[in-house]
């Protein structure tokens, strides 16, 4: 393989990465203060991408209830994206008081909770289909204003072209990446997240409100699949109410090949498995979708506490 | 009653499948273990059994002999179970959420192989699988008695040290393994028996929907069958056959809804964790309406 193929390999590998990234930090977050795994995630990442899609001004297909359906007004791409991403955290923090905490309340096994917020996610995805059809929608193209189709990183002979909206996609995800990584070190609530992964009965006994922790947990989850969702709406396009199905079990890899609950682990797993996706060679293609997959289970059995997880001992 | 059976024959041997994929998700749950693998196993031996059906057994006429059905079915009953061994002693170190995610990733991986080999038919999959008989009512006669058999070797099952052993690590693993019971080895047995049940199950599956594709081990599907068992109860095997008989059916008789039905089923199981975390067939019920003398043996 040529360098030029090799850096256009890379960079387009570490844009999808980092949706990846981003998305499971979502998930990594839920699991590290009740060690579950949110099944509805992928679900509210399709949910995400359709909100915006709304706001955006964007206009239903003539299957479901809404056909034909439009917004009276349209806002500015990154309005919609931001009233998107937290129209999507409301609904995981509604997932979170209707299928999550009943069964918390009442001591249940934490398999049960898995089943639930599969459950969920049956439903998020089916009332999708009904209201909006199974169609493929596409975001204009000048959503980030009238640039270039790419930019060119190599020379006038030699060119390394990546589309602009990978670039956009990376220097999101990096900024809200750096943005999470502040919040959780730097702020109160941050700490106080911390402190509930740590020891939920300990934090609430030092005047931790530990409900409103988990429900914060949930919206911040929820914006940042709503915001990968969009991201890869707007760079492909929405390709119908299932595609978050992909993304959550892909998902599942980043965060077990980072450690469960790891927040550098799951970045740093979501670009090593946009990378390796990104690397797969033309004549193989079809196999790109089982990379996560192999790369998880290689991890499941070599290392189960992920890259950067503590082994964890089982106490009696 | 005929044309009752006539008309229902396809739903009526569905749900039997059904029920027996239920109880192929119960037997690891039986030592407490949630495996998502049984669709990769069911699509597995379907593939067995249609591979073996179109390219490889002769025979003439219009019909499957019945014979080279029951060597598919223990083909790939065997696949399935040596497959599960070698996937089971690694995974099964694990527990709870760790072994979930790598059966869906085993799924996964599966599914992404059979849509790529060319042996499985690529997207399009195998089509025109042979029929051993004339109509879908015919396969009662392997689907009941596989029925009767799977469900008897169970329930004997559950008094037997292995029945006994499966319970003790389901309760408590680490007292289980502290009074001599070595957890991995019956861990690894009922995921095998359940995968070589799945694998069975695919056989017959194959030939009775007469094609087969790489849609059959999906996600999705894990969820089905996980539902049919979480439904219909999962602490007795009774649970899973009621779960696989009341779910495959209520697509049906939930038509009137069209789409919505599958937003019902999704409510369902949301409703069903919360409300009713033992479903249906629930330990106090057996104590009422069954008799003390065969109650102990169930």
């Amino acid at each position: 393989m040529d360098l030029t193929l090799f850096f256009q390999q890379l960079l387009n590998g570490l844009s999808i990465g980092s949706v990846y990234a981003i998305f499971a930090l979502g998930y990594t977050l839920v699991f590290s203060i009740l060690g579950i795994i949110n099944f509805a995630h992928g679900a509210i990442f399709t949910l995400g991408a359709y909100f915006t899609y709304l706001f955006a001004g964007g206009q239903f297909g003539f299957n479901g209830l809404l056909a034909n359906a439009q917004l009276p007004f349209a806002l500015p791409f990154w309005l919609a994206l931001i009233v998107g991403c937290m129209l999507a955290g409301s609904v995981s923090v509604i997932l979170e008081l209707l299928a999550f905490r009943p069964l918390r309340k009442r001591g249940a096994d934490s398999l049960l909770s898995l089943v639930s917020s599969l459950g969920a996610a049956v439903v998020i995805v089916n009332s999708i289909q009904a209201l909006a059809g199974a169609e493929i929608y596409t975001f204009p193209a000048n959503i980030y204003g009238n640039l270039p189709e790419s930019v060119n990183f190599g020379s006038a002979d030699n060119p390394i072209l990546i589309r602009t909206v990978q670039i956009i996609i990376f220097c999101v995800s990096t900024v809200i990446v750096a943005l999470l990584t502040y919040g959780m070190t730097q702020t109160k609530m941050g700490k106080a997240i911390q402190a509930v992964a740590e020891d939920g009965t300990t934090a609430s006994l030092l005047g931790i409100n530990t409900e409103q922790v988990i429900r914060i947990t949930f919206f911040v989850s929820g914006c940042l699949a709503g915001l990968a969702g969009t991201l890869v709406g707007s760079s492909v396009s929405i390709a119908g109410p299932y595609f978050g199905i992909t993304y959550g079990l892909k998902g599942l890899g980043v965060i077990v090949l980072g450690g469960l609950g790891n927040i550098p682990g799951a970045v740093v797993g979501g670009l090593l498995i946009g990378v390796a996706e990104a690397f797969i060679p033309g004549e193989y293609s079809g196999y790109k979708e089982a990379i996560a997959f192999a790369l998880l289970f290689g991890m499941l059995i070599l290392r189960p506490q992920g890259l950067f997880g503590k082994k964890t001992i089982q106490k009696v | 009653m005929a044309a009752f059976l006539s008309t229902y024959g396809y739903l009526i041997v569905s749900m039997l499948l059904g029920s027996l994929l239920g109880l192929s998700v119960y037997l690891p749950l039986m030592t407490g273990q949630l495996s998502l693998a049984t669709p990769g196993f069911y699509a597995l031996g379907g593939y067995v059994a249609a591979v073996l059906s179109t390219k490889i057994i002769p025979f003439e006429g219009m019909w499957f002999p019945l014979p080279w059905l029951l060597v598919e079915i223990v083909i790939a009953g065997l696949i399935s179970g040596i497959l599960a061994v070698i996937l089971g002693i690694p995974v099964l170190r694990l527990r709870g959420i760790y072994l979930a995610i790598a059966t869906i990733a085993f799924v996964e991986i599966l599914r992404v192989l059979s849509l790529n080999l060319e042996i499985t038919g690529g997207a399009v999959g195998i089509f025109a699988i042979p029929q051993p008989f004339g109509n879908a009512l015919g396969y009662l006669w392997i689907v009941v008695p596989l029925l009767i058999l799977v469900g008897v070797l169970i329930w004997r099952l559950e008094n037997t040290k292995v029945g006994r052993a499966f319970n003790a690590i389901r309760e408590d693993e680490l007292a289980a393994n502290a009074m001599g019971i070595n957890p991995t080895y019956y861990k690894v047995l009922s995921f095998v028996l359940g995968a070589i049940l799945a694998g069975i199950v695919g056989a017959i599956a194959a030939h009775f929907l007469n094609t087969w594709n790489a849609r059959q081990g999906t996600f999705d599907a894990s969820i089905t069958y996980l539902a049919f068992v979480l439904i219909g109860g999962s602490r007795s095997f009774l649970g899973p056959i009621l779960g696989g008989i009341l779910l495959t059916a209520l697509p049906e008789v939930l038509r009137g809804l069209g789409d919505a039905r599958l937003i019902f089923f999704g409510l369902l199981l949301v409703l069903g964790t919360i409300f009713y975390p033992q479903g249906l067939i629930t330990p106090e019920l057996l104590r009422r309406w069954i008799p003390a003398k065969l109650r102990a043996k169930i």
